[in-house]
């Protein structure tokens, strides 16, 4: 009736959806370079896993991975706060927040 | 148990005191508040048990790196109540976060479940992304923040990422029953690729290559006491949670990734050595040791299953001690001479021979000398190594050990040999205690390395 | 089970012996300069602490009770385990009680020797250092912890002869000593490994409890021994590495007297003792040892005639003793050895600080053609040097009569040349002892006017060391009175624990009738007393001068120069690894290890320079990197 539960294929489709939503979180992360949205694509990222984890356990019927997705949102949300907080500190100090002004520390 | 639950109240209490306008009794507050909670921790010694429906897990081993992960704490605490002296109005939030992170480490050393070792990963590096960019007026710090935030944040979405997997192979998150699944006949190729993502991120944890790329950048431009404190207690804790995992998955992991290990182990070595070579700044070639230290460590964790975890703490103790006692001097001496490069050191044999003589132990501890903790160590890893089979694991661990000397010389050539400049060194008490503490502690159990490596 | 409570107590003092010393040293060389003079007191004090632990350790345990405990796990590398431990039984107590006992009243002495001194403090904490790790040496229950006090003893060593560094031939001499010793310490050391590999243990009770199954004169033994052997003779300065010990007068008085006449040169008879069933096991060995150490304390002796230096002669007189003792344990007389180390501690240790106020009368000389007559301005000098001078010659009743005597009849019973060669060497010391004794004491004063009007009498806590020292070596002997004198020889009876496993092995003679002893005695202090008197009638009646060394020639010549022994290392040794050292460092250092070094440096270097530059800065780039690796690694992990 749930058509989570039931049939195996359904849940390959979900796996696949979050492997895309991952890959374009990967991808976001990797080639853009204005820090904002780096930021969202790895929400985007952990948000994939979420999506995983819930399909996976309405699959199996077990709720632990549904909790962990409850664990997940908080850890994302304090890390956003954190890395918002950096790059308004970097803004006012350096005016930018694209990635590529970051270079001063190398080698 | 009661070790977790007292290092959070401590951070919580520590942030009350400022509400309290207590300001000035945080430093003490934080010194003793960990010396109790040292005391506290050594009490669970031979009381193995498990907490929270199994999330938990208190044995021997975390007992052991509990204690050194709060002494680190404890020695770091008291350099920073010096090195934040004039930076008062924001000591309550250094103190708290450096409380946290210790929490988070508390954490990814006892856990027994994959959910709780996730949640002490991000409580340990969010707290230190917070703490790299805590000098919000340094472009540098923001940078190291930055980018230490948003490679940590990445490396935490594929830790994620395999944890999903492995769920999705087992339906369960608890570590017996995975080690249980990975025990049987067929395992999953997404509970192997999930393994894979999870040492990744194990990887980036304690900076080996390739995955090391932050560390040099984030140890350069954090303030130098969160430097010191990420280089020894991050790399000790990732080490042994690294260990656990590797403990729990003995029989699927050596026959895996093995060969994984094996490179990542060379690599690091490699990368840390050779870029270590040609560094000016101080902070940035303590990164770079940091890098081949987790080079030697890996060495020690190919067929871990055998390896002694003593011999793990032993090395970690060691290390941990020569960083701080090195970066008890160096903070004294960057604050003197406004400047994080070797050249800062340039004459200290003649201005400040005690201190030097201090430095030029520690450095010789890094470099795994004898009689310091760092030659045991080393000889702990290679002779577990050969006895294993691993020549060429050694062989090349003996060659970056001599590229190794030659980097921590420089700093002791600096000391000695180069005239020196005008600026007085001024060391404060506290810095000089936690120096004396560390090198008498590493001279100490380098010569009776039993003392440590007889505990379990 | 009061036995052993009794023995648990005893742990914490006898932890306390090295203890003292290690504090002294410590405290010494932290605070030193702020403390002057007060510091000689403290390492003295340091000393006394350990003397008495000493003691009351030795009035503690019983019959053969023996103290074995290990501190701490030490190495633990494989199959072997090396515990930091320490022994204390009857053998070590003995050690103890001399090396503090004595050690204590030197310090002491040093007080007055050296105060006038600017290294007050450094001389000290050396000397603190140096009793700590001859404790080591002694106290330690293996070979590891021995082999550590040995080259910690070695070490103080070369500080404290060349404590006075300005000098350049003081440097040397340091120098000579320590490569001297290194020579004899790889002996050692490739003994260690020999017990280590056919052992696998280096504990000293461990291997005595495996050598029960051995035939005697087993290769590996011969070849432990040989080498353990090396290292005494080097420690222990015999024939052929003994060289440096003349040469180490060069460190103050006190230095000569504590280190190199009364402790740290009996090292290697202590080690030999420790290891008694191991060599009584090898009879070759002990019959090499014998032929070294006979010879040894011959060729010393004749050497010692002609020396002018009050201290070189002492210094030979203390090789020839200590061929002495090598002989006795060659003769299977492990404790006759150790009867003769005890007796000689006192005698020779008495006679160097007496060579030590004499120096310090004449304002710092050491010539004894430019002495003479000093009996009546420094009176207790001369009458605690007096006594020690008749002990050394085997006088009855002074200690040495005793310990030599027993040496002597060990030897008649086994070997009448070695009798007969040990005799001529005990007639040469009695001479040459009296050469030295008539010529600073009697006769006319022939140093400078100003020397005349400096001649006084040393201050009392340097003659306090002397006065006790001289009662030991009057009566230390009756410690072992033989078995003619119808009493027990206490120490044989109380060393019995020690050695009565290798008593078992040995091959016993029959020992001694009394008429024979008696005879042997006669014969010994007949010829002591001819020797005296031969020295009485050169020395005093014809009032005769050593000459000038330019004036000398034919045998006497080559006696003065010391047999040429050093010229002929030097010849033999030193110059030809001069010579091939500067070809290999044009040759090898210069052109191939230096280019082959720092071509690898440079490459290295170039290496690392390149290889940070992979740190771009840009996180993009560690991102892409960290990604790419991650498929890589996957890729293989699938291919896999």
């Amino acid at each position: 009736m749930n058509p989570i539960t039931n049939p195996e294929s359904t849940t390959n489709w979900y796996l696949f959806l979050s492997c895309l939503l991952f890959s374009i979180g990967v991808m976001g992360v990797l080639f853009r370079k204005n820090a904002l949205i780096i930021l969202m694509c790895i929400e985007l990222m952990l948000n994939a896993v979420n999506l995983l984890l819930v399909s996976f356990s309405a699959y199996s019927g077990n709720t632990d991975g549904q909790t962990f997705v409850f664990f997940i949102m908080v850890v994302a949300a304090a890390e956003v706060a954190v890395g918002l907080a950096l790059m308004v500190s970097i803004y006012r100090n350096i005016g930018s927040i694209d990635i590529q002004s970051l270079n001063k520390l190398k080698w | 148990m009661n070790t977790l639950i007292y290092t959070s109240v401590l951070g919580f209490g520590l942030m009350v005191l400022e509400v309290l306008k207590l300001r000035k009794w945080i430093s003490p507050a934080i010194i003793l508040g960990l010396s109790l909670i040292f005391g506290i921790n050594i009490h669970d010694w031979n009381q193995p048990g498990s907490y929270m429906g199994n999330m938990l897990e208190i044995s021997n081993f975390t007992v052991a790196f509990n204690a050194l992960a709060i002494f680190i704490t404890l020695l770091i605490a008291m350099l920073a109540s010096e090195y934040y002296s004039d930076e008062e109005h924001h000591i309550s939030d250094y103190m708290a976060i450096m409380t946290f992170v210790l929490c988070g480490a508390q954490m990814m050393l006892g856990y027994a479940n994959l959910v709780l070792f996730f949640i002490g990963i991000e409580t340990l590096s969010i707290s230190l992304y917070a703490l790299s960019g805590s000098k919000r007026f340094d472009a540098k710090s923001n940078e190291a923040g930055f980018k230490y935030f948003l490679m940590g944040s990445f490396a935490s979405g594929f830790l994620l990422f395999g944890i999903a997997l492995m769920y999705g192979a087992t339906q369960s998150f608890d570590l017996n029953k995975l080690a249980e699944y990975a025990m049987g006949t067929s395992v999953s190729p997404l509970f192997l690729t999930g393994l894979l993502l999870v040492l990744f991120a194990l990887f980036f944890k304690v900076s080996a290559a390739p995955f090391h790329f932050w560390a040099p950048d984030v140890y350069e431009g954090a303030p130098s006491i969160i430097t010191a404190f990420m280089s020894t207690l991050v790399k000790v804790v990732g080490f042994a949670a690294f260990y656990k995992f590797l403990h729990v998955f003995g029989y699927l992991i050596p026959v895996k990734f093995d060969w994984l290990i094996t490179l990542v182990a060379i690599l690091s070595l490699v990368t840390g050595n050779l870029s270590a070579l040609a560094q000016e700044n101080f902070k940035r070639l303590m990164a770079y040791s940091g890098i081949s230290h987790a080079g030697y460590l890996l060495i020690g964790l190919v067929g871990a299953a055998a390896f002694p975890s003593s011999a793990i703490l032993y090395y970690g103790l060691g290390y941990s001690l020569s960083t701080i006692g090195a970066f008890a001097i160096a903070m004294a001496v960057f604050k003197s001479t406004g400047s994080e490069s070797i050249s800062a050191f340039n004459g200290l044999g003649k201005k400040n021979p005690v201190l030097a003589a201090c430095l030029t132990a520690t450095m010789l501890g890094l470099a795994g000398i004898p009689p310091f903790a760092g030659f045991f160590g080393k000889f702990y890893i290679f002779s577990e190594a050969i006895q294993n089979g691993h020549f060429y694991l050694v062989l090349v661990g003996i060659l970056s050990s001599m590229i190794g000397i030659y980097y921590y010389m420089k700093v002791v050539i600096a000391m000695y040999a180069k005239p020196a400049n005008e600026t007085k060194i001024e060391i404060s008490l506290t810095n000089q205690l936690v120096m004396w503490l560390c090198l008498v502690l590493v001279l100490l159990i380098g010569i009776m390395p039993s003392l440590v490596t007889g505990l379990f | 089970m009061n036995n052993t409570m009794n023995l648990l107590t005893m742990i914490t003092p006898a932890m306390m012996i090295p203890i003292f010393p290690l504090l002294g040293f410590l405290i010494l060389s932290l605070f030193g300069k702020k403390l002057g003079l007060m510091s000689g007191w403290i390492a003295s004090m340091a000393i006394l602490g350990s003397f008495l632990c000493s003691i009351n350790l030795f009035i503690g345990l019983e019959g053969d009770q023996q103290l074995n405990f290990s501190i701490f796990n030490w190495i633990n590398s494989g199959d072997l385990q090396i515990e930091f431990g320490f022994l204390i039984d009857q053998l070590s107590l003995i050690m103890l009680l001399v090396v503090t006992g004595i050690g204590f009243l030197i310090h002491l002495y040093s007080i007055g020797y050296m105060h006038h001194d600017e290294g007050f403090t450094r001389f000290f904490s050396y000397l603190n250092l140096f009793v700590f790790f001859m404790l080591l040496l002694v106290m330690g229950n293996n070979y590891a912890v021995m082999f550590i006090g040995w080259e910690g003893v070695g070490l103080c060593s070369y500080l404290l002869i060349g404590f006075w560094f300005k000098n350049p031939d003081y440097n040397n001499a340091a120098k000579k000593a320590f490569i001297m010793n290194r020579i004899g310490d790889l002996g050692f050391l490739i003994g260690i490994f020999a017990l280590i590999f056919h052992f696998g243990t280096l504990d000293f009770i461990d291997v005595q409890n495996q050598l029960t199954g051995f035939e005697s004169n087993a290769p590996i033994l011969v070849f432990i021994t040989l080498m353990l052997f090396i290292g005494a003779t080097g420690k222990s300065a015999q024939l052929p590495l003994y060289t440096w010990l003349p040469d180490a007068m060069a460190g103050p008085t006190p230095v000569s007297a504590l280190i190199h006449a009364a402790t740290m040169v009996t090292a290697g008879i202590y080690m030999i003792c420790r290891s008694n069933l191991l060599f009584a096991l090898a009879p070759y060995t002990l019959h090499i040892i014998l032929i070294v150490g006979v010879a040894t304390s011959l060729f010393a002796a004749i050497i010692g005639i002609k020396q002018n230096d009050i201290k070189k002669v002492l210094a030979y007189s203390t090789v020839s003793q200590l061929g002495l003792m090598f002989a006795a344990i060659g003769l299977g007389a492990f404790e006759s050895s150790l009867f003769h180390v005890m007796t000689h501690a006192f005698f020779k240790a008495l006679l160097f600080l007496g060579a030590g106020s004499v120096i310090h009368a004449m304002g710092g000389e050491q010539d004894i053609r430019k002495m003479g007559g000093l009996s009546k301005s420094i009176k207790i000098t001369f009458v605690t040097f007096l006594i020690a001078t008749l002990a050394i010659s085997g006088i009855f009743p002074f200690a040495g009569f005793f310990s030599k005597d027993e040496i002597l009849a060990k030897a008649f019973e086994h070997n009448l040349l070695a009798w007969a060669l040990l005799s001529i060497s005990s007639m040469i010391t009695a001479f040459y002892m009296f050469r030295l004794l008539f010529l600073v004491f009697y006769g006319q004063f022939r140093g400078t006017e100003q020397q005349a009007k400096h001649l006084h009498e040393s201050p009392i806590s340097m003659t306090f060391p002397l006065m006790v020292l001289a009662i030991l070596s009057a009566f230390g002997g009756f410690f072992g009175l033989p078995a003619v004198f119808d009493s027990t020889h206490q120490l044989n009876v109380f060393l019995a624990p020690i050695f009565n496993a290798s008593k078992l092995v040995t091959t016993e003679v029959h020992a001694l009738s009394h008429s024979q002893e008696w005879m042997l005695m006669g014969i010994a202090t007949f010829a002591a007393l001819m020797s005296i008197f031969f020295a009485f009638s050169l020395y005093i009646k014809k009032q005769q001068l050593p000459e000038n060394d330019a004036d000398l020639t034919g045998f006497s010549k080559i006696v003065a120069n010391k047999f040429y022994v050093d010229e002929f290392y030097h010849k033999v040794f030193v110059n030809p690894i001069m010579i091939i050292s500067d070809l290999l460092l044009v040759l090898v250092d210069k052109l191939i290890i230096d280019m082959v070094v720092n071509l690898t440096a440079i490459i290295v270097d170039a290496l690392g320079r390149l290889y940070r530059l992979i740190q771009t800065g840009s996180t993009g780039f560690y991102l892409i990197a960290m990604v790419l690796s991650m498929v890589i690694v996957m890729f293989i992990q699938i291919i896999l």
